[in-house]
């Protein structure tokens, strides 16, 4: 029972933190490798940003995700717009993303430390749950998730930005020779798939240590997760992520908590072997 | 004068042990991505493969130059196994997949004591010759040995690449509906190409593990597969010569980094991570404007669909 709350909580934070890197994927044809980075880069905003006086660790959760969205409209302007007019390839914008991840990473570990960190709140006892402890920061890991993921459906179908989007991570060309403003549509898919990231991150940071691996360490299952739900499929995303963090968790009872990790790759190469497109269908 | 030489020449002896070492490692990765266009981002495992193998061998009781070629051979099957999976579909598949199998190699390296000693690490394994070579111009003997083999993988390599084997890796970069209308079997050729590219990994894996005399999982950190692909892209990728000019620069730096440390207001785990920013940002601004690296030609790349 414990471990199906703590998958259920890891779950919720890939499920919640994936969706972005598999919208980008799908919209932009390429591997975003520093997605993982981004999530404790935002992790770390929220820190800093909570470690001033008279800012609660709400409003340092608006100042991440805020920050974080800007460093993804930066870049785009700075390096993804750019390269997309050089026509570069995928592998290209790969790579550019790998330094990426490498910059943002040990620019972290240059100002904060590669030590390990912890939100400064007050530690509350779990609630007994069926014989298992669920704590109030998983509580509201879960709920949090579960709110973003309304949100995001509520943005998708109900508002012409979603649709606009949805429309673009199918037929980019279609897209655009309908009307729709391709380049301001990808700057709007950064903008929520990195806000989600950044949220994604917060709550990781809830329930977690911060340490500057924390994002990179996320980026394996986050890559299980998208693919087994299918690339560009949010819904399957959800689902994925959620299965990848049971899984984890739950191969804890017979199998070294080091190798956690292990079972996404697993699972993972299992998929790509059988149903490359995943299980709800997507790119392949 | 002498003196100063003689300060001096281990330390350039170091620069030019290392440079050979990962020479070696990054023209395996030059054959993956720079001729064929495979992205290998978990290098650094079949580094590990290569190493972990020779020594683990030799100190059961296997002869060296037997155990320096399961390493080889070890780390080659691992590259044809990870291919199976990922090398049919899109090309990014294989870059997650070996970064992935990279991290879970160095769990398995950390918790497997009874096969690997764990955490601890391996010495007290034999080194090519070391009753016949006395200790004072061991690290002499061992450069030059590397030289010999980075010079045999060279020429084979370029052998290789300019072979009617070598010209279809290379139409497989740059667009790999070509070959395959001609009939070759364009998996069976990326599969080739990350095997071996692979086992020249296992080979620097066990030059690192001499010239060292002791391994851990910590020596093949992912990172060392970004010294790699900086290696690679700065010398000019699909340029073999380069790939080597490449490890002696960034070699170069790493040492000179070390030495003006002192006079940087940086501490000590501000330098190591300074010198990522200084790589990753590298990779990001050579991918950008100068896809070709320094000394690549830029007609013999066409890195845009």
């Amino acid at each position: 029972m414990q471990l199906i709350i703590n998958g259920l909580v890891i779950g919720s934070i890939i499920a919640v933190t994936a969706i972005g890197l598999s919208m980008i994927y799908k919209t932009l044809h390429f591997v975003n490798f520093a997605h993982g980075d981004i999530v404790t880069f935002a992790a770390y905003i929220a820190l800093f940003a909570s470690t001033s006086p008279g800012i609660h660790l709400t409003s340092a959760f608006l100042v991440a995700v805020l920050a974080t969205i800007l460093l993804g409209v930066f870049m785009e302007k700075a390096v993804w717009l750019p390269m997309r007019r050089k026509n570069a390839s995928r592998t290209t914008l790969i790579i550019i993303s790998i330094g990426f991840a490498l910059v943002l990473r040990n620019a972290i570990i240059f100002i904060w430390g590669g030590g390990t960190r912890s939100y400064d709140i007050p530690v509350r006892r779990g609630l007994d749950l069926f014989g298992a402890t669920i704590t109030p920061n998983q509580v509201l890991v879960i709920v949090a998730a579960i709110i973003l993921m309304f949100f995001l459906h509520y943005i998708l179908s109900k508002t012409m930005i979603g649709k606009a989007m949805r429309a673009l991570s199918d037929n980019i060309d279609l897209a655009r020779i309908s009307g729709i403003d391709v380049d301001r549509m990808i700057l709007w898919t950064w903008v929520i798939g990195l806000g989600l990231a950044a949220a994604g991150g917060v709550l990781y940071g809830l329930v977690t240590a911060i340490r500057p691996g924390m994002g990179w360490f996320l980026l394996l299952p986050m890559f299980a997760a998208i693919i087994l739900g299918g690339i560009g499929n949010p819904y399957g995303t959800m689902v994925g992520g959620m299965i990848i963090g049971l899984s984890q968790e739950l191969s804890t009872a017979f199998l070294p908590t080091e190798y956690k990790f292990a079972v996404s790759f697993v699972v993972m190469t299992v998929v790509l072997l059988i149903k490359p497109e995943g299980l709800f269908g997507g790119t392949r | 004068m002498i003196e100063y030489a003689s300060m001096i020449l281990p330390y350039v002896t170091t620069i030019l042990l290392f440079s050979s070492i990962y020479a070696v490692f990054a023209l395996g990765l030059n054959l993956e991505w720079g001729f064929t266009g495979l992205i290998n981002f978990g290098h650094a495992a079949f580094f590990a493969i290569g190493a972990y193998t020779t020594v683990m061998l030799n100190i059961s009781g296997y002869p060296l130059i037997l155990s320096v070629a399961a390493g080889v051979v070890m780390a080659g099957f691992f590259g044809f196994l990870l291919g199976i999976p990922t090398l049919r579909l899109r090309e990014d598949y294989l870059a997650i997949v070996t970064i992935g199998f990279s991290e879970v190699l160095r769990y398995i390296l950390l918790n497997e004591e009874w096969l690997t000693r764990g955490p601890f690490g391996i010495h007290g394994f034999d080194r090519p010759l070391q009753d016949v070579i006395s200790y004072q111009y061991y690290n002499i003997f061992l450069l030059m040995l590397f030289v010999v083999l980075l010079t045999i993988v060279y020429f084979s390599l370029e052998k290789l690449v300019h072979s009617p084997w070598g010209r279809v890796l290379k139409s497989i970069r740059e667009d790999e509906s070509v070959p395959s209308a001609l009939g070759k079997n364009v998996f069976s050729y990326k599969l080739q190409s990350l095997a071996i590219g692979s086992a020249i990994a296992g080979l620097a894996g066990a030059m690192l593990a001499f010239y060292l005399q002791y391994i851990d999982p910590g020596t093949f950190k992912p990172i060392e597969t970004f010294h790699a692909w900086i290696i690679v892209i700065l010398g000019g990728t699909a340029s073999n010569r380069g790939t080597i000019v490449g490890a002696i620069i960034l070699w170069t730096f790493f040492s000179v980094t070390k030495f003006i440390n002192p006079y940087l207001p940086f501490m000590s785990h501000q330098m190591g991570a300074f010198r990522m920013i200084v790589i990753g940002l590298l990779l990001m601004l050579l991918m950008m404007y100068r896809p070709e690296g320094i000394f690549g030609k830029k007609e013999e790349l066409a890195l845009s669909d």
